[in-house]
């Protein structure tokens, strides 16, 4: 029965546009094209929420948590905002400050927006969109999202700009003091389900725990060890750069680190790339402890659940800005090192224990 | 922790009870009180030109020409650089300048600011408030005055 | 002003003859200024006679520093008081030469006399010898003249070229050690609270120095004051200094010394109607004080600072239906005030007790849950940004900045005036000298504010109709006696606001002096944020709660 369930899991996105497109023939020419297509749907399908995020959701979320009125003139509930807005941005003037190192410069926004959508490449979002299934699926996704960090350093460095320099320095200290504990966080849930692969670790969580009469609990990693959860959402928040750790942007201290020179469409770039790092992790966060994309109802809403989880993340974040003050950068890097790390540890410990008890 | 989640709480109640405490202006426009000070009025069948208002303005935003048997020419307001201080209204009187409750005036350059007899004569009141219900003379001669002037009651 | 506040001895301790035993030949002569007696010296003495002062007499508090331009000579006036009795106070003169004015610099006995002597060769063009740093504070350096002199030519423009203003980071970098970096934080930074600039030494994240540099805002309040006539014309620039809500209390300053000046006395009615105004005026400027911190700590998506303008809202809506302003008031007239609480009166009574009783209570708990309780808040605030209680004193902290080191002084308890004696409240004061306790000064602050508004609802409420009498009969025009001077504080928002009025027979005033609150408490921003990281400079920035309007008048 579960075998069976995995077996339609495990086609992929771009074998289904195989089938579909009738790709088969042209042999390693259509697979590769399929592939193509594939990730161009992904990556709009990620572009189409940061567009939603960023102009319209993150200032509603805000004006809810502030008694304020936000976005609501153009068109309904300010919707048509979202094209406002991208006109608006694009059709700003690039500017390009004097002394900067071009290459770096240009190439910094890109990174940090690619970075972030190469993730998903390997993110089951139900409903069969799913690209690519390596069997290493979580080192990838980690490894991809800490090229960001090349991307902030780079930007920062770059601008000629103190503010920027210590911005990129901030970057980049706050991702290597984070991203072990993450990594560590995640190992154990790779100890749980046996399997580096995403699919077999969405597999694993979709066993029913415990039944309470109607509602069956599923084993998410989330429920099983809620520790690891709560860690891995600290470590998360670093990771992405949100409240309480946001200080590498910190606009009232370093008015707003690497971007402080970024215009135009370099600034939507950078911009974009944070929106879509926020969903990357929320993706991470469902898949690796929410069960991905399994929730109620039939399998096809998978990608809905899905979506929903990457949301409800999503105002994590903007919940936590509205009450959570900054931390500074030195307290942040002794949080990361002396504190997350070690509870890592002890989260790795725990989960062996749970591992061993569950399995006896 | 626990206390960075009460604050977390705070903040969601009020999220949860949705209210709202910025307003729409400008389609809901603001409650102003009764003594608010917005733009000024003039009356010119009430002024004496006795040029005390000119006098007593901080910074000279009143500019007043008579002619040679005192009889008033213009009566000049440079709104652009009036600091609201009222003082004008205080000392006139015969109440013949009056500041209204109104705020919504602009002006591309600040020459357009700088508001004439009738200008200042055909001023609205602001949402038919009327200041001196608040301020108490006699009301009789405002009624009406000027072109645009939103008719009294 | 009105009887109910005027010391009418010369307050006790203060034994003028033994400080004229102790002073010797160094008394060249005495005046009488109305707040205090006067001391004339020599300029090459200044130092030595203020150092036996402070450590003889107490007189630890250098209020204000004012100089002006005579037609025979230039003045310097040290205005001296004392932390635990501000109203022990002393005046020491010290006139220099037309053609030489140097005068000896006090810098090295008040470390707040270092910017208020810079302000003093900048505007009027006394040099201080033995001061540390002689530079021009509210003008830009290359400006020529002085313009409180006289022969200075007010219409004659001066152009600050680009060449003078030229990148300040251009010389630095060349000659960077690699060590420290220098970095311009403002004039324009989302965190300077207007247009301040510090010139920030850091190495790596750490201050080394930071050095503010103001002026940007100079709108020069003192000679407009100058300009205008006692009676009417002063009234409505006060709001204008402290223009984030406080202008009651700024007004205020000036009606209390030029009330002192012209010897006039404000019926009692109209007292309250004043202490309730100011109380008012406290309260949203606290709120705002609060809500720009907050800001500064946790990013321009928070809540806090959204719920803190939202009360201030509340608060300018009363101030409104009572002076028909939000924020520019001029609601006190030389001898009382313009109007009486507006009608229907119980309207107004139930909605500032509704505020007071009903929606302050909520919104403070919702702070307290919001800030105190917050462990990252402490973690940002506690023990950060320190000032101690001396370096306070030395640089003339005063309000909640000078409370929060705990040093208790509160001009409205000390130097009473108003109808405050009256009425039941405390000082608040705490010892943490930290960014913390200068946040809870003020949250708790508002809370007694509340509590002196709504004594003065009860007052307002019972008093006989008949007795509500708002303004004390003064002449239309006045003129002080001249060569009169005097020297009078409120407590505003920030701290002591005080004025220092010269009049010279005129229905002008000779020299119009504002000591600011803010400016001083300013000068003390070396001291907390020297050896802190940059975000704690901000913090401490932001917990000082400078409004650049009051700092460059
Ligand atoms: S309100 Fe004040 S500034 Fe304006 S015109 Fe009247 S007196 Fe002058
Ligand atoms: S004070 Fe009144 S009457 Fe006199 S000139 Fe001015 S507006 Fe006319």
């Amino acid at each position: 029965m579960l075998q069976a369930v995995l077996q339609t899991d495990t086609v992929l996105l771009p074998e289904r546009l195989v089938d579909l497109l009738r790709l088969g023939e042209f042999g390693v020419v259509g697979e590769f094209i399929a592939g193509l297509i594939a990730a161009f749907l992904v990556a709009n399908i990620m572009l189409i929420m940061t567009a939603i995020a960023g102009p319209w959701a993150k200032r509603k979320i805000r004006a809810r948590f502030t008694d304020a009125i936000a976005v609501n003139r153009v068109g309904p509930a300010g919707l048509l905002i979202i094209i406002a807005d991208a006109v608006r941005l694009m059709s700003k003037e690039i500017i390009v400050p004097e002394g900067v190192d071009r290459p770096a410069w240009e190439l910094a926004p890109i990174v940090v927006a690619l970075s972030a959508l190469l993730g998903f490449a390997v993110i089951p979002m139900g409903s069969g969109i799913h690209v690519a299934d390596p069997e290493v699926g979580v080192v990838f996704v980690f490894a991809v999202a800490s090229l960001a960090s090349i991307g902030l350093v780079m930007g920062g460095y770059a601008s000629n700009n103190k503010f920027s320099m210590l911005g990129g320095l901030r970057a980049v200290a706050q991702n290597i003091a984070y991203e072990i504990p993450l990594v560590l966080v995640a190992a154990s849930v790779v100890i749980f389900a046996g399997s580096l692969q995403m699919s077999e670790i969405v597999a694993a969580q979709q066993d029913t725990l415990i039944s309470l009469g109607v509602v069956d609990i599923p084993m998410w990693f989330a429920i099983i060890n809620p520790f690891a959860f709560v860690l891995f959402l600290a470590a998360n928040m670093a990771e992405i750069g949100r409240n309480p750790f946001d200080t590498p942007e910190a606009p009232n201290e370093i008015v707003a680190g690497y971007q402080t020179e970024y215009s135009g469409i370099y600034f939507v770039l950078f911009y974009l790339g944070e929106f879509i790092h926020i969903f990357l992790g929320g993706a991470i966060i469902a898949t690796l402890f929410l069960g991905g994309p399994a929730g109620p109802g039939p399998e096809s809403l998978g990608f809905v659940w899905f979506l929903v989880k990457i949301w409800a993340v999503f105002l994590l974040t903007q919940w936590m800005r509205s009450a959570v003050p900054r931390v500074r950068i030195d307290q942040l890097i002794e949080i990361g090192w002396k504190g997350l790390l070690v509870l890592s540890f002890l989260n790795l410990i725990l989960t062996a224990l749970i591992v061993g008890v569950i399995t006896v | 922790m626990i206390g960075v989640l009460k604050s977390m709480a705070v903040t969601m109640k009020h999220a949860l009870k949705g209210e709202t405490f910025t307003v729409e202006y400008p389609d809901v426009p603001p409650e102003v009180s009764p003594r608010f000070r917005g733009i000024h009025k003039f009356s010119q069948e009430r002024c004496i030109w006795c040029r005390q208002c000119e006098n007593v303005c901080p910074n000279d935003t009143i500019h007043i020409v008579t002619d040679d048997k005192r009889q008033g020419e213009q009566y000049n307001l440079h709104v652009g650089q009036c600091v609201y201080c009222r003082l004008c209204e205080e000392v006139c009187p015969v109440d013949a300048i009056i500041l209204t409750q109104n705020f919504e005036f602009t002006g591309e350059t600040k020459d357009d600011l700088v508001y004439n007899k009738e200008q200042l004569k055909s001023v609205p009141w602001y949402n038919e408030l009327d200041p001196l219900a608040a301020r108490e003379p006699d009301r009789g001669s405002w009624v009406g005055e000027g072109e645009d002037a939103v008719d009294y009651q | 002003m009105s009887t109910l506040e005027e010391p009418e001895v010369e307050p006790d301790g203060l034994d003028i003859d033994a400080v004229h035993e102790r002073l010797g030949d160094r008394v060249l002569d005495t005046e009488e200024h109305i707040n205090a007696p006067g001391i004339i010296i020599r300029a090459d003495e200044v130092e030595e006679t203020l150092t036996i002062l402070r450590d003889e007499f107490d007189f630890d508090y250098l209020a204000c520093v004012s100089a002006e331009e005579l037609p025979d000579r230039y003045e310097t006036i040290y205005h001296l008081k004392q932390f635990a009795d501000p109203t022990r106070e002393l005046s020491i003169v010290v006139p220099t030469d037309r053609d030489r004015p140097i005068s000896q610099s006090a810098a090295h006995v008040y470390e707040t006399a270092n910017w208020h002597e810079r302000e003093a060769y900048d505007l009027i063009g006394i040099e201080y010898d033995g001061h540390p740093n002689l530079k021009r504070i509210l003008l830009p350096d290359s400006w020529t003249g002085h313009p409180l002199t006289d022969d200075y030519n007010q219409d004659k423009p001066q152009v600050v070229s680009y060449k003078a203003h030229e990148n300040p980071l251009l010389e630095h970098t060349k000659e960077d050690d690699g060590e420290t970096m220098l970095i311009n934080i403002g004039p324009h930074h989302p965190a300077t609270h207007g247009v301040l600039h510090l010139k920030a030494t850091l190495d790596g994240e750490s201050v080394v120095d930071v050095e503010p540099d103001i002026g940007y805002l100079h709108r020069c309040e003192e000679q407009m004051c100058e300009q205008g006539t006692y009676r009417h014309q002063i009234m409505p620039y006060p709001d204008r200094w402290d223009y984030a809500s406080a202008g009651i209390i700024n007004e205020w300053a000036y009606a209390r010394a030029a009330e002192d000046l012209a010897d006039i006395e404000v019926p009692e009615y109209a007292q309250i109607l004043r202490t309730m105004g100011a109380e008012l005026c406290r309260m949203a400027a606290h709120f705002l004080a609060l809500g720009t911190f907050v800001l500064d700590v946790y990013g321009e998506f928070n809540a806090l600072s959204m719920y803190a303008i939202r009360d201030r809202e509340k608060v300018q809506k009363l101030l409104e239906d009572l002076t028909g302003q939000r924020i520019m008031f001029n609601y006190l007239r030389l001898g009382g005030v313009a109007w009486d609480i507006p009608e229907p009166r119980e309207q107004f009574f139930d909605d500032t007790r509704q505020f007071i009783n009903e929606d302050l209570p909520e919104s403070m708990d919702e702070v307290h849950d919001l800030l105190t309780d917050n462990e990252i808040f402490q973690l940002r605030c506690v023990d950060i940004g320190v000032l101690p209680p001396k370096q306070a004193k030395q640089y003339a902290a005063t309000g909640p900045v000078a409370r929060a080191s705990g040093i208790d002084m509160d001009l409205r308890r000390d130097d009473p005036y108003g109808y405050y004696p009256e009425l039941d409240w405390e000082v608040v004061t705490d010892d943490g000298c930290d960014i913390f306790s200068r946040v809870m000064v003020r949250v708790r602050e508002v809370e007694e504010s509340a509590k002196i508004v709504d004594q003065c609802i009860d007052l307002l409420e019972e008093w006989p109709e008949d007795e509500r009498e708002i303004q004390a009969n003064v002449p239309r025009t006045l003129k002080p006696d001249p060569d009169t001077r005097v020297y009078r504080a409120v407590e505003g928002a920030k701290g002591e606001l005080g004025i220092y009025i010269r009049a010279d027979g005129t229905d002008t005033p000779g020299r119009f002096k504002i000591r600011s609150p803010a400016y001083c408490n300013l000068s003390t921003l070396p001291v907390m944020a020297e050896g802190d990281f940059v975000a704690d400079l901000i913090a401490s920035l932001g917990s000082i709660d400078i409004i650049l309007g009051e700092v460059d008048r």
